[in-house]
């Protein structure tokens, strides 16, 4: 379905099912970016680690690792250290995050200016 | 014996309650076999033992019969001395079993995984008490991953994301294979009015209410266990659920025995 979508107007944002299941199964060269989500734990570090490996072998456009709910300078240190030659972003713990989940809406409709929000608002500059 | 797989979406909490909870059900003199069928393991890391990848070798197995699974424990060696040879041995004594991880080769993988589904399947139902940690989703448990179990244990938080995967896999109990019991255990509560949520939309009663705890969030951070990293509340409910599911036994599966 994703090889069928024209590329010319429509941004393509693709959730992938946690671990590294569909990375491995995508296409060499399906995306123009890769995302790579981790959390400053040592298992999402080691997931988020395979992730990279498998988006670099396969061509997977410009890889970003995402810091996800990093709660202090020691958080986000871990990360960047972990990955230190890519791209950092870092998006910090947010209430506002988890009470969006509690309600099963969007974060951006709770509060368009929560620090998390905020972050993932530079993020999607950096893409543009 | 208590036979217990845990399933629930991911980043549910199912590793940290299932290690936890393997770890709580030894130290009452149980053999636990802790089982994990993650090809991305996370179980190890809550039983406090230090092996991310740790597959069989690739001899254990040898290639199957014409028609049958692709690979077989090789001659000679049976599930109980594949568990002594290769289970790793954990903190109060729990023994753990991983197919490996999907960093190392796929081929090493695929052997791991028959290898684990054979001993899962033949080793002897009186030797050991079983806590299997599922990975996210939904896929493994339909497809009969945990047939070991007789209790399928569905952790889910108080979201609508979690629960509508917890939903999924309730229905479980319409599929070809299904266990004897269906339990929900809710995780990250921060009260009552959470735990009466996840209730009323999976229809059915919560047997075990963990709490939200700082400190399960910092052991992780650690990669320390929740039992090494004064993970206090979040123990004390798993060991409230140790009891749940011990009465579950008592009242139910050894009643329709």
């Amino acid at each position: 379905m994703l090889s069928s979508v024209p590329h010319t107007d429509t941004v393509i944002v693709a959730d992938l099912e946690a671990g590294i299941g569909t990375l491995t199964r995508l296409p060499e060269q399906a995306v123009e970016h890769t995302l790579v989500i981790v959390e400053p734990t040592p298992r999402s570090i080691d997931v988020g680690k395979r992730a990279v490996q498998v988006a670099t072998e396969r061509a997977q456009g410009n890889i970003t690792v995402v810091a996800n709910k990093v709660a202090d300078d020691e958080d986000n240190e871990r990360v960047r250290s972990a990955f230190a030659e890519f791209k950092v972003v870092t998006v910090p713990t947010d209430p506002v995050v988890i009470k969006a989940d509690r309600q099963g809406v969007s974060p951006v409709d709770i509060d368009a200016e929560a620090p998390a929000v905020a972050a993932i608002g530079k993020l999607v500059n950096l893409l543009g | 014996m208590i036979r217990i797989a845990f399933a629930g979406k991911g980043g549910s909490g199912k590793s940290s309650i299932s290690g936890t909870f393997a770890r709580l059900l030894a130290r009452t003199d149980r053999p636990v076999l802790a089982v994990d069928s993650d090809p991305l393991p996370g179980m190890a890391y809550s039983l406090g033992i230090p092996v991310d990848d740790r597959p069989a070798p690739d001899d254990v197995v040898v290639e199957g019969p014409e028609g049958g699974p692709r690979w077989v424990l090789r001659p000679g060696l049976d599930a109980g001395g594949f568990i002594d040879q290769y289970a790793e041995a954990g903190p109060d004594g729990v023994r753990y079993l991983q197919f490996g991880n999907s960093w190392g080769h796929w081929s090493t993988l695929q052997r791991g995984q028959h290898a684990w589904s054979q001993v899962v399947k033949e080793m002897d139902p009186n030797a050991w008490n079983v806590v299997g940690d599922l990975p996210g989703g939904t896929r493994q448990a339909m497809f009969g991953w945990a047939k070991y179990a007789d209790v399928l244990a569905i952790v889910a938080e108080p979201t609508p994301k979690s629960i509508q995967v917890a939903k999924r896999l309730r229905n479980i109990t319409k599929a070809d294979w299904s266990p004897d019991h269906v339990v929900v255990v809710a995780n990250r509560v921060s009260g009552p009015e959470d735990v009466r949520r996840i209730s009323d939309a999976l229809e059915r009663p919560v047997i075990g209410a963990v709490p939200d705890d700082p400190a399960v969030t910092a052991a992780d951070k650690q990669a320390v266990a929740p039992l090494n990293g004064g993970a206090g509340p979040f123990v004390d409910a798993v060991a409230e659920l140790v009891t749940q599911v011990e009465s579950t036994y008592d009242l139910d599966i050894r009643s329709s025995d």
